[in-house]
């Protein structure tokens, strides 16, 4: 008896499972999962999925937020097991190796028979498209980020000087970090630096593609610096060793990077758009800042350094209809300025010219249009595959490219033998990839 | 005679209650380390399956010069941290081997860095070792001296690792000595004493000898906890400059989980296994003759 009600039980406990799945399948639900790794846009993802969710009835999106440092590891994983989630977020500095593995979904038939170009610059989808070294578009960029230079005005208007302009040259800029490096109390020790950089990729190659230089010969995938990229190395580490405006990497180590600008411990920093998020919350209104395009070189055309920021989308995903409509959505369709990180270009018409994009009842104020301009403009980066190696990131960042600018500038290398000894040890990883 | 309704289970009951134990190490130790050995012969990406590429990983190994610099860190920084941890952990248990007011509290707070978080202590020592507004770095300099750059120099960067590697740790091989020191029969270092010996010959003739299987122990645990580095590296100098403060662990986080190499750093890892087996096995042949030499 005691079994026959166990039996009971369990088939019905069964049946009621069985039940709820058919009703699942009757109503059409679609779960979508969707990873990102910016943990401050926790509170801005919730509100947009919540707006899509009663949107599209039946669709449920979950967000999985992983940190950088964490996500490409496991993203990683799910690749190598088949269950790569719908939507995530994609670098462009790992879009070529993705879409060479054929684990990005092709957006061609997507993008072509609606009005994602009306809604969307093309052109920032095409810089993504040039980058992943493909004929397909496999990412929809839902920001593109620039370098810009940051300056302080206060410091500016203390020492007299106009605030730099788009079409300031390397003398103008070198002439004023020279007037804003200054020793405030006597004491033999500069308080104030008139620029600082350290071998970081966003501090160094703006320099040398403001100079129409390059890095990489793109015919023999080869680390092979022309004349242009060279002569940008050299006015920026002169600028620590001869002109002794800026302080070498080494007595700056203790700071957070973006510290010595906000910190008032240097007047003028290259680096990218996107910390313009940082600056209002850091700054606040401790002084006056703004930022413009990278003194021209004497090299000719100045090339922006900019990449988009994508969602891609899974190849095996089961819902790629809705995945595409999610990403558009989330890309910037349907998100509105509030919702969206300060500092990078939105992809998105409405939110590049909405007028509160450049707000300027906050810092940097209309300064921020000149981003829409840079968007506009001719744009490359340094990206290849085993770039992170080679050019010093995240845990290697003390290395590579990085590590033997870094070098330069702290006097512990020459120029000449850093950069013979930097180019044997990055083409050895090129080679590794590019075969 | 019959059998007990519950023999079964007395047979059992070993088995099950050691079974959790046995499923963590066979998932968790046994199954990775034949998994990282096979690896070692592929390149992996993560992306796509591993492609067996024979002994290439460790071929490329011994061809990089950048291999040789990292080994030679390594074995550096072990000697660095056997020596000043030891010395360092059995000098700080002879000196709490006291009974006076407040012996806890001094206890608890040489221990205290043992169970900080390295990626806390290694973010406030660097701004300890900072060069511009760095505390140590002030005082050096208040008198009127220069301060060297710590971490930046390719010469001194991973003796400064290793040496705070040492602080951090040290209080934990103290306790390990102290408790040895409170086995030694304390008549016999009253003898000695009375037969008129000082403190440095009761020590070095009798405190020491007697502590021999303790100081094995612990030179055994220092030798494999001496590759263990790689959280201070992380948030102190992430190997630089120039490969200076690179270890043979952090070597292989990077290229594992930061250049996604993984045969590659998998090599690198048992190449890590045969140092610290070599150096157990050393150590397990001369334990033989200096602690049986005492009985």
């Amino acid at each position: 008896m005691k079994r026959f009600v166990v039996l009971i039980v369990v088939v019905s406990l069964m049946g009621l499972l069985f039940a709820g799945g058919a009703a699942e399948k009757k109503s059409d639900a679609i779960t979508l999962e969707w990873w990102t790794w910016d943990a401050d846009m926790l509170e801005a993802n919730k509100q947009i999925i919540a707006q899509f969710e009663k949107d599209n009835p039946g669709v449920t999106i979950n967000n999985t937020i992983i940190p950088t440092t964490e996500y490409w590891t496991k993203i990683r994983i799910q690749a190598n097991q088949n269950r790569l989630p719908d939507v995530f977020t994609m670098s462009s500095g790992y879009i070529e190796e993705w879409a060479k593995e054929g684990l990005v979904y092709n957006l061609d038939p997507f993008i072509q028979g609606d009005d994602t170009f009306d809604l969307f610059y093309k052109p920032i989808f095409d810089t993504s498209k040039e980058i992943s070294a493909a004929n397909h578009y496999h990412t929809i960029p839902f920001a593109l980020v620039t370098t810009v230079l940051y300056y302080n005005k206060d410091a500016f208007d203390k020492a007299g000087l106009s605030y730099p302009t788009d079409d300031w040259s390397w003398a103008d800029f070198r002439n004023a970090a020279r007037r804003l490096t200054i020793d405030k109390n006597g004491d033999g020790k500069i308080d104030q630096w008139g620029f600082t950089f350290t071998g970081r990729y966003a501090e160094i190659e703006p320099w040398v593609f403001a100079n129409n230089g390059s890095f990489v010969d793109r015919s023999t995938m080869r680390f092979k610096p022309d004349k242009n990229a060279m002569d940008a190395l050299k006015m920026l580490t002169d600028l620590v060793l001869v002109d002794k405006v800026a302080p070498p990497q080494k007595d700056m180590s203790t700071f957070k990077l973006e510290e010595v600008f906000y910190g008032e411990v240097a007047a003028m920093w290259v680096d990218g758009s996107w910390l313009t998020d940082s600056f209002r919350r850091n700054i606040g209104n401790d002084f006056r800042w703004g930022f413009v395009q990278i003194p021209q070189g004497p090299g000719g055309n100045r090339i922006t350094y900019g990449w988009p920021d994508s969602y891609a989308l899974a190849p095996n995903t089961k819902h790629p209809e809705m995945a595409w409509k999610f990403a558009r959505y989330v890309a910037g369709e349907g998100i509105s300025l509030d919702t969206y990180m300060g500092g990078k270009i939105p992809s998105a018409k409405k939110l590049a010219e909405d007028p509160k994009f450049a707000d300027t009842s906050i810092q940097p104020g209309l300064d921020m249009l000149k981003l829409i301009e840079q968007a506009n403009s001719p744009m490359t980066t340094s990206y290849t595959m085993g770039w992170s190696e080679w050019r010093g990131y995240g845990g290697s960042e003390a290395l590579g490219l990085n590590g033997m600018i870094d070098a330069i500038i702290n006097g512990q290398m020459s120029f000449d033998e850093a950069m013979k000894k930097g180019t044997e040890g990055i083409n050895s990883v090129l080679a590794r990839y590019y075969k | 005679m019959t059998q007990t309704p519950f023999r079964w289970h007395r047979r059992i009951t070993p088995w099950l209650f050691i079974l959790p134990t046995i499923i963590g190490l066979v998932v968790f130790r046994l199954i990775p380390i034949v998994s990282s050995f096979y690896l070692s012969f592929t390149e992996w990406n993560l992306l796509r399956q591993p492609a067996f590429i024979g002994v290439g990983n460790y071929r490329e190994l011994i061809q990089s010069g950048e291999f040789t610099t990292v080994a030679l860190n390594t074995v550096q920084f072990s000697l660095l941290y056997v020596v000043g941890s030891m010395v360092l952990g059995l000098a700080l248990a002879v000196l709490i081997d006291v009974q006076i007011k407040g012996i806890s509290f001094y206890r608890a707070a040489i221990y205290l860095p043992v169970v900080t978080s390295a990626v806390a202590v290694g973010i406030v020592w660097n701004w300890i070792l900072g060069p511009t507004y760095g505390l140590v770095s002030n005082m050096i300099e208040a008198v009127g001296l220069s301060a060297p750059y710590w971490l930046s120099d390719p010469k001194l960067a991973l003796n400064t690792v290793a040496t705070l590697q040492v602080w951090k740790m040290s209080g934990y091989y103290m306790i390990i000595f102290l408790a040895g020191l409170q086995t030694i029969n304390r008549e016999v270092l009253e003898s000695a004493r009375i037969d008129g010996a000082n403190a440095l010959q009761s020590f070095f003739s009798i405190t020491l000898p007697m502590m021999m299987p303790t100081f094995f122990f612990v030179l055994t645990i220092t030798i494999i906890d001496s590759f263990k580095n790689f959280e201070l590296i992380y948030a102190m100098t992430k190997g630089g400059p120039q490969n200076a403060s690179n270890t043979l662990v952090y070597d292989v986080y990077l290229n594992a989980f930061v250049f996604y190499r993984v045969g590659y750093a998998s090599a690198i890892a048992y190449i890590l296994l045969l140092f610290v087996g070599a150096l157990t096995i050393f150590n397990f042949f001369i334990k033989k003759y200096f602690v049986y030499s005492l009985d």
